[in-house]
């Protein structure tokens, strides 16, 4: 689980609930690795925040909303909102009262997201971190509270995106005494917000930094040039295991015995009737909405002419 | 000086220059995706924040507002206010320039969107709508649409005189209700760094297992677990749900357009009816006038007829015009459709060969 030296044994703080009835058998035997999602706009508003931080500010911080699984052991981190917060060389002060008024706020347009831990900007995490997170701790009451971490100063060049929850540790249960342990963490995002999220990946190359909307004829076009340029890739790659020149890996192998076996095969004569009926529905139905278009731009016309 | 008239310019202090295209933040974007996906089918509205320079209407933050509670008005206006307030505190712009609104099948003209948007551009002339259209994004392609009042409208609405004499004399037709404004998406560089970032953590290690467990979740297919993996939702050939949910609504449509004809049809039989009872009255009183100039006594006055007849009232034109709104706006989405539509019936047909 943790790759620590053998001098401190930690488990992690499994969530033990009470089984319920629906839960497989598994799960009461043992508690499940506990994991996170983010929905991507956590992290845009983390990004957002962290561009409008006061100026003298190195790091900023907030809550993270969310729901849990059942059993607890799953968090899908929704939302986030900023929270200001001090620090100075010997103390650190949060904004509860802000919190608090953000989260009933919030509450209000949507009740089922509930408080599941806290995020950061930066890459450590420092003696703060843990009386914020105690203070967070105790506002989840019995579930483990999420600490995200960004690292928005960008070291070793990437952005890395850190979920932990912490350990108590030490003799004394003090809330400042715990130890931030890493736990899984991966992104979840819905249809319609993918098909955002593609358009918004789309402006990474340009320079500008900008795009505009594409309508369905281009976004079509787009989305048919990366097939056939995953296809040309796939080829080339069967053709080079082919020739010997690559080995052949037996995984890679598999999914495209899958792919190609889901292709369905159908008989000419029936797709011809199936393309044909199609077709003529669809011209159909265009036919009859120029129809309708054309009649309201006679109507428009006629009412000027009174 | 050149430095401060450039940066009144800039600023546009006295808001004289009129909007011409509306640039979103992509966390904005994200935020009203999300809102709206998740209390669909339920229409939903938030508020836009930001700032306008030189013509673009630059949206930096949004917030959703609360459903239809009970003593709306109240509760809504108190959340407002609180969280512009708690918005302030960290920094955002805390300008309000508009407003969204979660629509399905681009259904969205109706008289409280219009009056609605008509208030907000009766308090702040440079305010957007922003229509996100839920059924149509999660088919592949973003639907974002920002809608202003145009000025003939706003005129008309505010006088609330929707005759048919007033609109052919605006020149109004349901084409220039609204006029709409290009989109413009922004990324911060953080952010694309951030977007760099989900798309190359793919060929880390961890990944291969990534890989492995969406393939064996690809039958529940609600969520998709690797980051940014490029998406052919758009190649999906299924027509038949989409186009037949959008002739349904076009339909009903047509149906209250039917309806709304019957009515301004009968008002014209009334008006008609009228008319002739009048022509009637005034011929009889004529003739009536002739005899007495001929017997030498002072015709009757003509005065009273216009009280004695009153034309009743026009109805109203503004539900036509919506409706023919709608029923265009229905027939575009349809034809907008079935382009790529047939392009991709076209390319499987000739896969199958």
């Amino acid at each position: 689980m943790m790759d620590n030296s053998s001098t401190l044994h930690l488990a992690l703080p499994a969530v033990y609930t009470v089984p319920s009835a629906v839960a497989p058998a598994t799960t009461l035997a043992q508690p499940r690795a506990f994991s996170t999602s983010v929905n991507p706009l956590v992290f845009f508003s983390i990004l957002d925040h962290y561009l409008r931080r006061n100026a003298d500010q190195d790091r900023v911080i907030g809550t993270l909303l969310g729901v849990r699984s059942e059993d607890g052991a799953e968090v899908e981190i929704k939302g986030c909102y900023p929270v200001p917060h001090l620090e100075s060389q010997d103390q650190v002060e949060v904004d509860m009262e802000y919190h608090r008024t953000m989260f009933d706020l919030h509450k209000q347009v949507n009740p089922k997201e509930v408080i599941v831990g806290w995020y950061a900007t930066g890459a450590d995490l420092n003696s703060y971190s843990a009386l914020i997170h105690d203070f967070y701790q105790k506002e989840v009451s019995s579930f483990p509270a999420v600490h995200l971490t960004m690292d928005t100063a960008l070291t070793n060049e990437r952005l890395g995106v850190k979920t932990y929850i912490s350990a108590p540790v030490g003799i004394t249960s003090k809330g400042d005494n715990c130890m931030f342990i890493p736990i899984p963490c991966d992104v979840k995002y819905f249809k319609a917000e993918r098909a955002g999220l593609e358009l918004l990946a789309s402006t990474k190359d340009t320079e500008s930094g900008s795009t505009t909307l594409l309508s369905d004829m281009d976004n079509l076009e787009r989305a048919v040039i990366d097939v056939q340029k995953m296809l040309e890739r796939v080829s080339e790659y069967v053709d080079a295991v082919l020739a010997g020149t690559v080995p052949a890996n037996n995984t890679v192998g598999r999914y495209l015995m899958d792919t190609v076996s889901v292709v369905p095969k159908v008989d000419a004569a029936e797709f011809e009737k199936m393309f044909n009926s199609h077709l003529q529905d669809l011209l159909m139905v265009i036919y009859l909405a120029n129809m309708t278009r054309t009649q309201l731009a006679v109507a428009k016309r006629l009412e000027k002419l009174l | 000086m050149p430095a401060n008239k450039e940066l009144s310019a800039a600023l546009d202090i006295e808001g004289t220059v009129p909007i011409h295209s509306v640039q979103l933040d992509a966390m904005v974007v994200l935020k009203i995706v999300k809102h709206c996906r998740e209390s669909a089918p339920a229409t939903v509205t938030g508020q836009l924040m930001g700032l306008d320079v030189n013509g673009v209407l630059e949206v930096t933050h949004s917030f959703p507002m609360p459903k239809n509670q009970e003593s709306e008005d109240f509760e809504g206006s108190q959340y407002q206010l609180q969280m512009m307030r708690c918005l302030r505190e960290v920094n955002v712009d805390d300008n309000s320039v508009g407003w969204y609104q979660s629509t399905n099948m681009g259904n969205f003209m109706n008289q409280s969107l219009i009056e609605h948007q008509f208030e907000f551009q009766q308090a702040l002339n440079k305010s957007v709508l922003i229509i996100h259209d839920v059924a149509r994004s999660s088919m592949g392609n973003l639907n974002l649409r920002a809608l202003r009042l145009t000025p003939a409208f706003m005129k008309l609405y505010k006088e609330k005189k929707f005759t048919t004499e007033a609109l052919a004399k605006a020149k109004l037709t349901f084409s220039n209700i609204f006029e709409e404004l290009p989109i413009t998406i922004r990324n911060t560089a953080l952010l694309n760094a951030l977007l760099f970032e989900l798309e190359t953590s793919d060929d880390s290690v961890e990944v291969s297992a990534s890989h492995l467990t969406t393939y064996k979740n690809s039958s529940n297919n609600t969520s998709n677990k690797s980051a940014l993996t490029p998406s052919f939702d758009m190649l999906d050939l299924s027509l038949d749900p989409y186009v037949a949910k959008n002739l349904e609504n076009l339909m009903e449509t047509i149906d209250d357009h039917q309806q709304e004809q019957g009515n301004y049809a009968y008002w014209q039989r009334s008006v008609e009816r009228e008319n002739k009872k009048k022509a009637a009255y005034l011929a009889n009183r004529k003739t009536e006038n002739a005899r007495r100039a001929q017997a030498g006594q002072a015709p009757l006055p003509n005065e009273d007829v216009d009280s004695m007849f009153k034309l009743p009232a026009e109805p109203s034109r503004l539900d036509h015009l919506l409706i023919s709104g709608q029923i265009d706006n229905y027939c575009k989405q349809i034809n907008e459709f079935a382009g790529p539509t047939l392009g991709k019936l076209f390319a499987v047909g000739e896969l199958q060969k």
